[in-house]
């Protein structure tokens, strides 16, 4: 009983504490700037808001445009249940491994770059056909970085992974697990839209990625893709943090032990979010052209990452 | 020991790969022999690496010419070729960056086929870094092959000359210093040679 009540809180905490992640890096992107910048809870404020507003649609949508949301935040979730949170050995591993997880983001992100067609605007369009152009570079690129994690470990579970560097810590050491952790971080900073690949404070039309696609939405379907957004980068913070950097994590399923997790995942999250702030702060924008490139840079590394773990297992 | 002598031999050789592929990433002629520059130091530090816990004391010297030679001298002629060219930003490689980068990736793999069998003959500690010494001298060759401002094409030669020193060091604990100190002349005179082409090889390639 315990491992399911845990599973179903470790989403539960995913899912909550993701607005206030996106509202931390907010507000302390805000502080480097020299502005005073709302609260990390001001996310949490503008759902409320946003859902309890009413829609507009355009004629031109069908049932596509309404599925969307819907897809997008479960898939999400979803992919959320499968990360290890707080402890390493948690039931959701048995629901499905690196694969799953992998399938699930794209299936969203492919349900995104949908809804932003289909109301057949020219933003929506433009997002959508810049979207698929990064994804297709980014979702290979985060697969083959955990692979090369999962080849060293020899299994393909999340848990397993972790587990296994948490015994033999001399894996962490060497080019392989360097390498994997750098492609997995770029390729993170394209997939949730953040600088230097997509500006998530703009609305500027000539570089926006994710704002274009979600343009037609409103009221609580908005709310629904940028709660969607937001528990996206808050899960793959964790797989960085938890996958590459396990120490702290819960073995056991005692409280004190899970107490320990809890709070090392906070802390390292705490610490991941001030790095992104800090790097959206000094780094701008990549020309659209030049993306592609950085995002070849980023497979290479993973494709380097996961030959090495190959050859010296 | 012989652990930790693996994994350091190993981060060393991969950073200079991943120096081999600064080149394919930047634009910048600087910034290829910076890299270039870095690549030596890194093959300096892997040497001494070598010499200490190989028990091979001549290779301290060794890695001390490296580190005068390839990573002061010679990165400095080129900078002062850079600072007498004109300006050609414009040109191009031949390959674009995104295939140069996923060619480079393929190159890495191939030479990790490749060198399969030579790793399972080899017993020394160091073996699983020449791979990586292979991937650096076919992503330099690359370079060669795909870049046109001349000055990329010498150091893509010089990053080769690496791989080829690096496979050395890994593979065999060095060559005979006399070898070796043959090979440092051959660097620094062909550097001097190619310095004095290049004017003429910049109008043939331009054109």
């Amino acid at each position: 009983m315990t491992p399911i009540v845990l599973a179903v809180t470790e989403c539960l905490c995913l899912a909550i504490a993701a607005p206030a992640v996106v509202g931390y890096v907010r507000w302390l992107k805000a502080r480097l700037q020299g502005r005073r910048g709302a609260d990390f809870l001001q996310p949490y404020r503008d759902l409320r808001k946003t859902f309890a507003k009413g829609m507009i649609i355009a004629d031109t949508t069908s049932w596509i445009f309404h599925l969307t949301p819907c897809v997008v935040v479960a898939s999400t979730v979803a992919a959320a249940a499968l990360v290890p949170v707080i402890s390493a050995s948690q039931p959701g591993d048995q629901l499905g491994d690196l694969f799953a997880l992998m399938a699930l983001l794209i299936l969203g992100t492919i349900f995104l770059a949908l809804g932003g067609l289909d109301p057949g605007t020219a933003f929506g369009g433009m997002g959508s056909s810049r979207e698929m152009t990064v994804a297709a570079l980014t979702e290979p690129t985060l697969a083959i970085a955990i692979l090369s994690l999962a080849l060293t470990a020899g299994s393909t579970s999340l848990g397993t992974i972790t587990n296994t560097l948490l015994t033999t810590p001399a894996n962490a050491i060497g080019p392989g697990h360097a390498l994997a952790l750098a492609a997995f971080l770029i390729a993170m900073l394209a997939e949730t839209g953040r600088l230097p690949v997509d500006n998530p404070a703009t609305h500027l039309e000539l570089t926006m990625i994710h704002e274009a696609m979600i343009l037609e939405y409103s009221g609580p379907y908005l709310a629904l893709l940028e709660w969607a957004a937001a528990l996206k980068l808050t899960l793959l913070l964790t797989l960085a943090s938890n996958l590459f950097v396990p120490w702290g994590i819960a073995t056991s399923l005692s409280a004190g032990a899970l107490a320990l997790g809890l709070a090392a995942v906070l802390a390292k999250l705490a610490l991941l979010a001030t790095l992104l702030a800090v790097l959206e702060t000094r780094v701008a924008k990549l020309r659209l052209f030049r993306v592609p490139e950085l995002l070849a840079v980023s497979f290479t590394l993973a494709l380097l990452a996961a030959t090495s773990s190959f050859f010296t297992r | 020991m012989d652990a930790l002598f693996s994994r350091l031999t190993m981060t060393g050789a991969s950073a200079m790969l991943l120096l081999a592929l600064v080149v394919m990433w930047r634009r910048h002629v600087p910034a290829y022999v910076t890299a270039f520059r870095t690549q030596s130091v890194v093959l300096a530090f892997v040497g001494a690496i070598v010499a200490w816990m190989g028990e091979v004391p001549e290779l301290f010297l060794v890695a001390a010419i490296i580190l005068g030679l390839k990573g002061w001298i010679v990165p400095r002629i080129l900078a002062g070729m850079e600072a007498r060219r004109p300006d050609d930003r414009g040109l191009r490689p031949l390959v674009n960056t995104e295939m140069s980068l996923l060619i480079s990736g393929g190159l890495a793999v191939a030479a990790y086929e490749l060198s399969r069998p030579l790793t399972e003959v080899v017993s020394l500690p160091t073996r699983s870094g020449l791979p990586i010494a292979l991937a650096l001298i076919l992503v330099s060759l690359f370079i060669v092959v795909s870049r046109r401002q001349v000055i990329a094409q010498i150091v893509g030669f010089l990053m080769l000359e690496n791989g080829v020193a690096l496979l050395a060091l890994l593979g065999a604990y060095g060559v005979p210093l006399v070898v070796e100190l043959g090979v440092f002349l051959d660097v620094l005179l062909g550097v001097l040679v190619m310095q004095a082409l290049v004017p003429g090889m910049e109008k043939t390639s331009a054109g």
